[in-house]
């Protein structure tokens, strides 16, 4: 097996290899197979490190996991009741920063892979700057956040104005990962659609954003976790009420931000601070399921029509 | 364009709908009926007040109170930018905000210093707490303790708790010797409890309420006055600081009731479960 990867797929280096002595190509392959267990061992601890943060969560949140906990408004400053205002207040600012930051971000894409001028001075500066927004950090986005979307724009705190401040912070991600996509899928199919005769429109349409709806996923998913994710930057522009929201223009706690309210400033929350950190985690994971059902199906849909 | 296309067209427009709707809704309602009271300030009265306003606010159908955290400077700011209605304050007003202010104590809160639970020390004296905290005293025998070095835990710059202790002691910020620095309560109270060498102080509230729940801290007592809610309501215990509702100009209105509601006995049972002390009256 190792013989045969050797010969198919690293034939330079075996060129390189062959003329040396037999002893020279042993110890290359023990340094191979130490480097193979190397990887192993990293890859085990990853998953061993996953494994360890969700069973700690899972352990110290079960005793206050309950429906209830889901289906009620939070009493007694989050130590009893429950977070359902908090879950919906943090879906609607996920929804906010995604109907905002994916057309953004693809049509951003778009003009990056497909119109700019490769190398031009233009391209490289959009792409510099998406990168310099990539790495402000969160505080600094919420106060600008808070500046922008709450002083300038009157929206005061509002899931509106923390929806947007996210919508900043994953829109470089969302661009660069589509912007990825559309790359890695030009070359022959563009040049086979070209060959077909479609239009530089109908040709983005159905054979290079389909073919890029995985990497788009993969933004929209990394999107996602680092909106729902947030805490910083939520504070000063979606704020802290733990009320159900009645429109979005009303200041709405996120369930990040009541994981840290709970855990720093709530004596005796722990408990309740680590069963919202679970339920956080299985909301990141249905949203990333979602994404992935709803790519399949998308992609489905897409073969089956050509 | 495919059948895909209008079905990505279709979503964006519901979901831009959706947030043209949101946005319109909240207009309508804050032009209405509906007033809001907004009070934005310290993260330890934050919980409290937010207790405060939901009773309020079952009182007084049609008002909504929302409270906003993250730190008592800003509550001075945001009440002075028009922000917020009510700043919450959770130490004294310095010299030039006092001037513009006008503050309504709404509680008090003592400050403990805190040890792990295994450290055999009762208390330490002021000179004692002076010393550690600039470094001249670094490990526990030099107090008569149990021998190891000493891990002194101070709050971060900018904290209310800091002001009050560096002004209780005597000491310059600049002075303090610290190991680790903490933000928050249970913050502080997370570092002790992890590291038997340490020294911290935090809101006795906090501490109070953690040492029930089992975590392994103990509350030392100052100049042989164990820091309690009792000994602070007693005017016993020295190191205590004023929790804050502060306006800008004289409050009226909503503000002013809600003001006066925040400082009655009828949310006494409020203050307490959240570790202060109820004012005198």
């Amino acid at each position: 097996m190792l013989e045969q990867r050797e010969l198919a797929g690293v034939g330079e280096a075996r060129r390189l290899v062959l003329p040396a002595r037999a002893g020279a190509r042993g110890r290359a392959r023990a340094r191979e197979g130490a480097a193979g267990l190397g990887a192993w061992a990293a890859a085990l601890a990853v998953a061993g490190l996953l494994g360890w943060l969700v069973g700690e969560i899972a352990a110290g949140g079960a005793p206050a996991l309950s429906w209830s906990l889901l289906a009620e408004a939070p009493a007694d400053a989050g130590r009893a009741g429950g977070i359902l205002p908090i879950l919906v207040s943090t879906l609607l600012l996920v929804g906010v920063c995604l109907s905002v930051a994916l057309p953004l971000g693809l049509g951003a894409a778009v003009w990056l892979a497909e119109l700019a001028a490769a190398g031009g001075r233009r391209g490289r500066w959009v792409r510099a700057s998406l990168d310099a927004l990539a790495g402000v950090p969160s505080i600094v986005m919420g106060l600008f956040g808070s500046a922008l979307f709450c002083r300038t724009l009157g929206l005061g705190y509002s899931i509106l104005a923390g929806g947007l401040t996210l919508a900043c912070m994953a829109l470089p991600i969302a661009v660069r990962a589509a912007e990825q996509g559309l790359r890695e899928a030009a070359g022959e199919l563009r040049r086979a659609a070209a060959a077909l005769g479609l239009g530089r429109a109908a040709t983005l349409l159905h054979v290079l954003l389909p073919a890029a709806a995985p990497a788009l996923l993969v933004g929209v998913v990394l999107g996602i976790g680092r909106a729902a994710a947030e805490t910083a930057a939520l504070l000063f522009t979606s704020g802290y009420v733990d009320r159900m929201p009645g429109s979005l223009l009303d200041s709405g706690r996120s369930l990040s931000i009541h994981i840290y309210d709970l855990a720093m400033h709530v004596p005796g929350g722990n408990h309740r601070a680590y069963a919202s950190a679970l339920v956080l985690l299985a909301v990141l994971l249905c949203l990333n399921a979602l994404a992935g059902w709803m790519a399949d199906r998308w992609l489905a849909r897409a073969h089956a029509r050509c | 364009m495919g059948s895909r296309g209008w079905k990505a067209g279709a979503l964006l427009a519901v979901l831009a709908g959706a947030v043209a709707l949101g946005a319109h809704g909240g207009r309508c309602r804050g032009a209405g009926a509906g007033a809001r009271l907004v009070a934005t300030g310290s993260s330890t009265l934050a919980p409290l007040m937010a207790e405060i306003g939901k009773r309020f606010e079952a009182h007084h159908p049609g008002v909504r109170v929302d409270v906003q955290a993250g730190g008592s400077s800003r509550g001075v700011q945001d009440v002075l930018a028009g922000m917020a209605g009510l700043g919450l304050v959770s130490r004294p007003l310095l010299g030039a905000e006092a001037a513009q202010l006008r503050a309504f104590a709404l509680a008090r809160d003592g400050i403990a210093l805190i040890a792990h639970a295994t450290n055999p020390l009762p208390g330490l004296s002021t000179p004692q707490v002076r010393a550690i905290f600039r470094g001249q005293l670094t490990r526990w025998e030099q107090l008569g303790g149990r021998p190891g070095p000493i891990t002194v835990v101070s709050k971060a710059a900018g904290r209310g708790t800091l002001l009050v202790f560096l002004e209780h002691f005597g000491l310059q910020a600049a002075e303090i010797r610290a190991q680790a620095l903490v933000g928050d309560n249970e913050h502080g109270v997370k570092t002790v409890a992890a590291n038997p060498g340490a020294i911290g102080y935090v809101s006795i509230g906090t501490a109070a309420a953690d040492v029930r729940r089992g975590v392994p801290i103990k509350l030392l007592a100052l100049d042989g006055v164990v820091p309690s809610a009792e000994q602070i309501a007693a005017g016993r215990y020295p190191l205590v600081r004023p929790l804050l509702l502060v306006t800008r100009g004289e409050p009226g209105g909503l503000v002013r009731e809600l003001l006066d509601f925040a400082r009655a006995e009828g949310v006494d049972d409020l203050v307490r479960t959240q570790g202060f002390v109820p004012l005198e009256r």
